[in-house]
């Protein structure tokens, strides 16, 4: 014992049971090097031909033209921009938790980080689509790059929020995916020295970059992580920052608000905390990780649910507040007349229900930490958030300043729901790929926490936590 | 042979043969840049660098050759270039509009020898006011379901002179019958003189006038009270309280553009000029007029004897009148009759009604008011309207008698728009001879044994004589489309008057300047168009009393109506129908009740809580509204409703000119339709002509007797604004008393006022984070300014800008989704008095048009800088650089920005591909239709059509400001005021709309803003801080009543009504 990890017993667990490095390895590589089950392959199945729908209904819409959606002259934005809004936010807890909970050095990230840093990168990517193709000449989207051009001096308009948004995402995407891919790397070595068949070792090797495990690699990793996370922590921030100066920063009542980048950053994280939820409990239970991503980590997760939920709660009624304190008729028409009420009503309750009144229920412990309503509560939770951008965006345009320009009912066609399926598909092919392809716990990191916090080391602590200080300082100091 | 040497030029001659065959072999002689010699290309000195060359050379020649597939379009030039024909200039010819009896002189604006573009003319007594359906006749002679040759039994004729011998082997062989040309209102004196020489060769032929929206009652009325069967000309300018019963006189009756213009004249109101007009409207359902009037009584139809009758004892008439239960109304009539003693000698009553006796008793009152040689000018009368209603009923009559030999019919459709059509239908049979002179296969051409097709008035020559003396020219502007022949050139041919073969166009020419005196004289007119007396003779009528007993005898007799009432009217696009086939005025909103593409029954919101319709919020949203039956006698229709506010609780009205070519049944009668009627009118809303009736005197456009239910079908209306009140937002619509205008002028810039005190006069400045250098604006400034007081919300300049701007048409199912596509549209509103929200209405019309924000929020937010603002104030739109994000519409509080959702142009890169669109019951085909070459004709070279996917807007009619300053530089001038109009400044009849310079301190609109009308001026919206370049003057009534929003205390007292919120109807 020449170095005590020494954690006190109070805390949880994040390994449970009785695992040894080995074993580790052999849990979370199991399910890449078995093949694929019945389960994969119907999952996988459907997520492709819900992406080729998309695909389709994209289609449809960039050869026929927008009128293929149901958007009008009063609503230019529907289910494309919210669900690019939703499906951003979605991708905020990744970085969130590889980031921020790194540099705050939240031991229980380790357990779900990997593919909380994965599901960020695909709803990133489902996002992207939404402000690409919602373009009507999206043939001519690379005007929005302001690169060298023989149109003499044209340039985009930097003022523009959608610009800004360009930059943002791009850059969120990409430091994301750098992070990311950097965490696979070890883990990657590790299944490519596990290899068995030819090919796998071919395609492992390549792709974990010549990884050898030297010190120095460890050391480097460590840093670019370090860096990493410096870089994303304000990107976080910054991400949905950026997308709701989209709102903030336009005439619209409704979308004319300060308040929007704190409370969409909040909303973001409550999202994605919820995606995330959805995603590792099935995970779990279907690549039988329970031992990784433990009830503990469950209820750390719900824990920030109820945090950021009442946070978006303190949103909703600042923003009644000031539509009723600014005196301004437009905004307070806006939201006492047009979202409360009105033939969009329902869809502001049904908000407010999901986002501020359902989750307050995760105060009980008892809720946090049952699995069946946490999923159920993972699932409440991004409904109410879709419906937060869409009455955020819906409700606030079709009935805007000039009474003669209200909109008829809007709903979406069949090719507006398929776009928004098709990014499903997309999200869940890529998960699929990767659950069956990567490891979806970082090995590395599970085993760095091991010795400190997994379950059965911490019972070997257990006759440290009965012994005196001067014992335990005596003991340890003469230990060699 | 070998010897002789063929040479072309002397180097040919002096060189060898070898080296100047290979020199010519090369078209491009210079040597390639390449280092080469025989080792080949790798083996050269440096052949890195030479395969990059050959690499990027062939590469990007591939690419060029491969990639950019231009579709080939021929621009052929003049071999000879006519004189007059400038490519880019345009060329204006004077001519006339003429549909039936409704005469406006125009200007046609002809590119490149093809008509696009109609204006008023201002020398004639329209003072260049136009209609939307002037502005929308260009497009009818474009119209691809247009008759393009002879037709007999329904085949193409060989030749016109086959059918000629033929028709006057048949007309000579007529025998005893009798020959009758049927015709609506014709008002040529050149053509009167043709059918007179026709009628002098066959002496039993007659000619018989018809109008499909009658005033024959009126004529008969006139001709007991003034011994002449004509209508007097009126002078609305002239009348400070002005009674309409029934009349929409600025939408439909008579001659809506000038009596618009001079109803203008006594509404504009000033800070200097605080007096205007009393217009007091007595109707049963809502009209454009109605929503003018400062005061608005409604009555039931069968109720509008008793009204007349009311003011006419009011008035002083010894009658005893029926009583008015309703007390409003009675109160209405009470203060009415009032107003017109205190004004007499400057007063006038009109009256709608096609009933005999009706106009009989109005004759008296306009007598006791002294409109009789003041506003009413007998002096002059007009020739808008002269058919017979009786008369056409005596023709049926011989018709079915079988005393009919040969039927001649130009311009009517009796089949179609007479109360007994299908009767007449089934006599047409019993004809030998029956020819059309028709545009189209109509209802009654498609029965006839020839039709002949006619031409377009853009492709005729002609006259027409509005008024006695007020001579107006039709000339062609196009050589025939088609194989069409005048209608006079046949009556000439078929009277033998023409015998080496002389056209109507001779003789039209030989009549003129025999008439004239000379060549010169006749050209000046056709160059002007008009030729009218220097000054308006004006007169009073000697007026007899005689018919007046009987006729209030009569009107007491009238019968009660029933439950409910039902009301035919015209609507202000589509008129009586005649020109229902045009997309454009398809797809013009109705004024009041924003719908377009059909006809529908506005009912009251009581007909509606009878029938359980629920008109809440949802009613509002939803496009789809409930189908009702209605049963008028043994006449049964099913249409959909809408609620309607200012309707009288028992009436329902609904529009004449649709339905046309008949019921849809089924996919055959469908594709018989469009090939007659043409697509666009076909399957468009019912036909309510056949319920109509003939009281002995007049057709009645109304049915006293309905009953109505509601059917568990729902149909589709396509319009265009679903919310109908502006909710108290006086920043959008500021409308004002003229005696609280009187009192405190400076009441409608307290808000501006506000605004400056809180923010800075300097506020322009301050209130931005960008350079304040940017609002310096030195040069032209453009500036718009609309009088919301003369605004009539005609829409001629909706037309007018859509004819301009090549505004697309996108059909009913697309204008359903809100993807109409107008540049320029009329917001109508209703401000309610929330006691009694569905009754007691005043209606405002705001033309909403891009405001050329100086701080636009569209402007900011486009992530490509498509949009931009120019020097000159203009917000501009580069639809080439627009990706179509739509994030400047979402931000445009003035929701001007339209999308091009769909492909409306055909200007796709993928060629037809809406066509899918149209199989899958999308997109109309009518879109299409209107990408047909033939249509597309009428397109304006100087505005870019604009692709799918990109958003487009008003945009000043930047091409006419251009082409202005074009000019003035050429001239080496500053461009004056006036000299650049927008469209919609030029097609309006009452000038609301005022363009200019605002930096010219002498300009027009410059001194509305600044100078007279100062405290009516202001900007919509202003507090949001777009600083726009359109600003609006205040609504005014002329009223007692309290107008437009209550005051603050009042209005917190009634905010939990209004959380009702008013109609929602529709």
């Amino acid at each position: 014992m020449s170095l005590l990890k020494y954690e006190s017993t109070l805390r949880e667990p994040l390994v449970d049971g009785e695992k040894t490095y080995h074993q580790v390895t052999e849990d979370i590589c199991r399910p890449v090097e078995e093949k694929a089950n019945m389960g994969w392959k119907v999952g996988f199945g459907i997520s492709v031909a819900l992406l080729l729908f998309g695909v389709y209904s994209v289609y449809r819409e960039v050869t026929y033209g927008i009128g293929q959606w149901n958007l009008n002259k009063t609503i230019g934005w529907g289910w494309d921009i919210t669900n690019f809004v939703w499906w951003v936010g979605i991708g905020h807890a990744g970085t969130l938790i590889s980031a921020i909970l790194l540099l705050f050095r939240q031991g229980w990230r380790t357990g779900v980080n990997r593919a909380a840093e994965a599901m960020t990168i695909f709803a990133v990517m489902c996002a992207g689509q939404f402000p690409i193709f919602h373009m009507g000449r999206v043939w001519d989207a690379f005007f929005v790059l302001p690169y060298a051009n023989t149109r003499g001096p044209l340039w985009v308009n930097f003022a523009s929020p959608l610009l800004w948004d360009v930059f943002a995402i791009s850059t969120y995407f990409t430091v994301s995916l750098l992070f990311w891919y950097s965490g696979l790397i070890p883990d990657l070595a590790t299944v490519r020295d596990r290899a068995k068949t030819k090919l796998r070792k071919m395609w492992y090797g390549v792709a974990s970059f010549g990884w050898s495990g030297s010190t120095k690699h460890w050391q480097r990793h460590e840093s670019l992580s370090l860096v990493l996370a410096g870089l994303s922590t304000p990107l976080v921030l910054s991400v949905h920052t950026i997308v709701s100066f989209d709102f903030a920063t336009s005439v619209v009542p409704g979308w004319h608000t300060t308040i929007f980048p704190p409370y969409f950053v909040a909303g973001a994280i409550f999202s994605g905390f919820a995606m995330v939820q959805t995603l590792m409990l099935v995970t779990r239970k279907v690549m039988k990780l329970e031992d990784y991503i433990t009830l503990g980590h469950i209820e750390a997760m719900n824990k920030v649910i109820v945090l950021t939920g009442s946070i978006v709660g303190i949103a909703y009624l600042t923003e009644l507040f000031m539509a009723w304190y600014g005196g301004v008729m437009y905004e307070f028409d806006a939201f006492y007349k047009y979202r409360i009420a009105g033939p969009y009503g329902w869809s502001y309750w049904t908000m407010m229900t999901c986002n501020v009144i359902s989750p307050q229920l995760f105060w009980s412990k008892k809720l946090r930490r049952n699995v069946a309503f946490t999923f159920i509560m993972s699932i409440v939770v991004n409904i109410g958030m879709w419906f937060e951008r869409f009455v955020i965006i819906v409700t606030s345009v079709y009935r805007d300043y000039l009474p003669s320009s209200w909109s008829v009912y809007y709903r979406p066609t069949i090719w507006e729901v398929g776009f928004y399926l098709g990014t499903f598909g997309l999200f869940f092919t890529c998960y699929f790929l990767f659950s069956k392809f990567a490891p979806v716990i970082a090995i590395a990191e599970i085993k760095h926490v091991l010795k400190t916090s997994g379950e059965s080391y911490k019972e070997k602590m257990e006759h440290v936590e009965k012994e005196s200080v001067d014992e335990f300082a005596h003991e340890y100091a003469h230990a060699h | 042979m070998e010897q002789k040497k063929y040479w072309q030029s002397f180097t040919e001659l002096n060189q060898d043969a070898e080296s100047f065959k290979k020199l010519a072999q090369d078209e491009f002689r210079e040597e390639l840049p390449f280092e080469m010699d025989e080792k080949g290309i790798l083996d050269a000195k440096a052949p890195r660098r030479d395969f990059l060359k050959f690499l990027g050379f062939s590469t990007a020649a591939a690419t060029l050759a491969a990639s950019c597939e231009v579709p080939v379009k021929k621009a052929v030039p003049f071999l000879n270039k006519p004189e007059d024909i400038v490519p880019g200039v345009a060329n204006w010819y004077a001519t006339t509009y003429v549909n039936d009896g409704e005469v406006i002189p125009v200007l046609a604006k002809v590119r490149d020898g093809r008509p696009i573009k109609i204006e008023g003319n201002d020398t004639s007594f329209t003072k260049g006011g136009t209609s939307a359906k002037v502005q929308a006749s260009v497009l009818g002679l474009y119209d691809i379901a247009r008759l393009r040759f002879p037709l007999e039994d329904g085949k193409e004729a060989p030749s016109y002179d086959a059918i000629d011998k033929k028709i006057t082997e048949a007309l000579a062989g007529i025998g005893s019958k009798q020959i009758v040309i049927l015709t609506s209102t014709l008002n040529s004196p050149s053509l009167s003189t043709v059918i007179e020489g026709f009628v002098a060769k066959y002496p039993s032929a007659k000619h018989v006038m018809y109008d499909a929206i009658s005033y024959s009652g009126m004529l008969d009325a006139n001709l007991t009270s003034f011994g002449k069967r004509a209508i007097p000309s009126y002078h609305f300018d002239k009348a400070k309280v002005i009674v309409s019963i029934g009349a929409d006189f600025l939408g439909t009756w008579l001659s809506p553009v000038e009596f618009a213009r001079q109803y203008a004249a006594g509404r504009r109101v000033s800070d200097k000029q605080m007096e205007m007009s009393k217009h007091i409207h007595f109707e049963s359902h809502l009209s454009m007029t109605g929503a003018n009037a400062d005061d608005r009584y409604m009555h039931r139809p069968s109720q509008a004897g008793a009204v007349i009758l009311n003011l006419y004892k009011e008035l002083g008439g010894a009658v005893s009148a029926p009583a008015i239960e309703d007390k409003k109304l009675a109160e209405g009539i009470k203060q009415a009759a009032q107003a017109l003693i205190a004004n007499k000698g400057a007063a006038l009553v009109v009256c709608g009604s096609n009933d005999v006796f009706s106009q009989l008793v109005v004759n008296e009152i306009n007598m006791l008011i002294g409109a009789n040689g003041t506003t009413i000018n007998w002096a002059t009368t007009v020739n808008y309207r002269l058919g017979s209603d009786s008369a056409m009923n005596v023709l049926l009559g011989e018709m079915e008698a079988g005393n009919i030999g040969a039927l001649l019919i130009y311009g009517a459709n009796p089949v179609y728009n007479h109360p007994m059509g299908d009767k007449f239908a089934a006599a047409l049979s019993k004809i030998g001879l029956t020819v059309s002179f028709n545009e189209r296969v109509d209802e009654t051409a498609a029965r006839c044994k020839y039709v002949l097709p006619a031409p377009h008035f853009l492709e005729s020559w002609g006259d027409a004589e509005a008024k006695p003396g007020y001579i107006s020219f039709i000339q062609p502007t196009i050589a025939p489309l088609f194989k069409t022949r005048a209608f006079g050139t046949a009556l000439l041919k078929w009277s033998g008057a023409s015998v080496d073969g002389v056209d109507y166009e001779t003789y039209f020419k030989n009549f003129w300047i025999t008439k004239l005196g000379s060549q010169e004289a006749f050209d000046a007119i056709l160059r002007n168009g008009v030729i009218e007396p220097a000054e308006e003779l004006i007169g009073g009528g000697t007026y007899s009393a005689n018919g007046v007993p009987a006729a209030v005898a009569k009107l007491l007799e009238t019968k009660k109506g029933g439950k409910a009432e039902l009301v035919i009217y015209e609507s202000v696009a589509i008129g009586d129908g005649k020109m229902a086939n045009n997309p454009w005025l398809q797809e013009l909103p109705d004024p009041i009740t924003r719908a377009t593409w059909d006809n529908y029954a506005m009912i009251s919101k009581k007909m509606a809580d009878e029938l359980g319709i629920v008109v809440d919020d949802n009613y509002e949203v939803e496009v789809k509204k409930p189908v009702i039956k209605v049963k008028a006698g043994n006449k049964e229709i099913t249409i959909p409703i809408l609620v309607i506010p200012g309707m009288h609780p028992d009436v329902i009205a609904i529009a004449a000119g649709y339905g046309r070519g008949g019921e849809i049944k089924d996919a055959a009668t469908a594709e018989k339709a469009i090939q007659t009627i043409g697509r666009t009118a076909a399957g468009t809303g019912v036909n309510v002509y056949p319920l109509v009736s003939f009281n002995g005197s007049g057709n009645q456009y109304f049915v006293s007797d309905v009953s109505f239910e509601k059917t568990t079908e729902k149909q589709t209306i396509a319009y265009v604004q679903s919310h109908n009140v502006y909710e108290d937002r006086t920043e959008v619509i500021k409308e004002i008393s003229l005696a609280e205008y009187k009192a405190t002028p400076q009441k409608l810039q307290e808000a501006a006022k506000e605004l400056r005190e809180k923010f800075g006069e300097d506020f322009r400045n301050e209130a931005t984070l960008y350079d304040p250098k940017l609002n310096e604006r030195p040069g032209i400034h453009w500036g718009m300014s609309i009088d919301l007081n003369t605004c009539t919300g005609c829409a001629a300049c909706v037309v007018a800008c859509t004819a301009e701007n090549n505004v697309p048409v996108v059909g009913r199912k697309q204008v359903a989704r809100f993807h109409e596509m107008h540049w320029l549209r009329i917001d109508r509103y209703y401000a309610a008095n929330r006691d009694d929200q569905f009754n007691d209405i005043n209606v405002v019309f705001q033309p909403m048009l891009c405001q050329h924000c100086d701080n636009a929020p569209c402007e900011n937010v486009c992530p490509v800088a498509a949009t931009n603002h120019s020097s000159e104030g203009l917000n501009q739109m580069t639809y080439n650089r627009c990706i179509g994000t739509r994030y400047c519409a979402n931000n445009c509080p003035y929701k001007v920005r339209r999308f091009n959702w769909l492909d409306w142009n055909g200007a796709d890169s993928f060629p037809d591909n809406q066509r899918p669109m149209v199989e899958d019951g999308y997109m109309d085909a009518v879109v299409l239709d209107m990408n047909d070459d033939l249509i597309r004709m009428v397109l304006n070279p100087d505005v870019t059509v604009r692709s799918r996917g990109v958003i487009e807007k008003c945009s000043f009619c930047v091409q006419r400001l251009q082409e202005g300053k074009l000019n003035a530089k050429k001239e080496s001038r500053p461009v004056k005021d006036g000299e650049v109009k927008t469209a919609c400044m030029q097609a309006c009849p009452t000038n609301a709309i005022v363009f200019g310079n605002v930096n010219d301190k002498e300009s027009l609109v410059y001194k509305i803003r600044n100078e007279e009308q100062k405290n009516r001026s202001y900007y919509t919206l202003e507090s949001i801080h777009t600083l726009p370049n359109v600003s609006y003057l205040a609504k005014v009534r002329n009223t007692d009543r309290h107008v437009g929003v209550k005051e603050e205390g009042e209005h917190q007292e009634t905010k939990a009504e209004t959380k009702e919120a008013i109609p929602s109807a529709h």
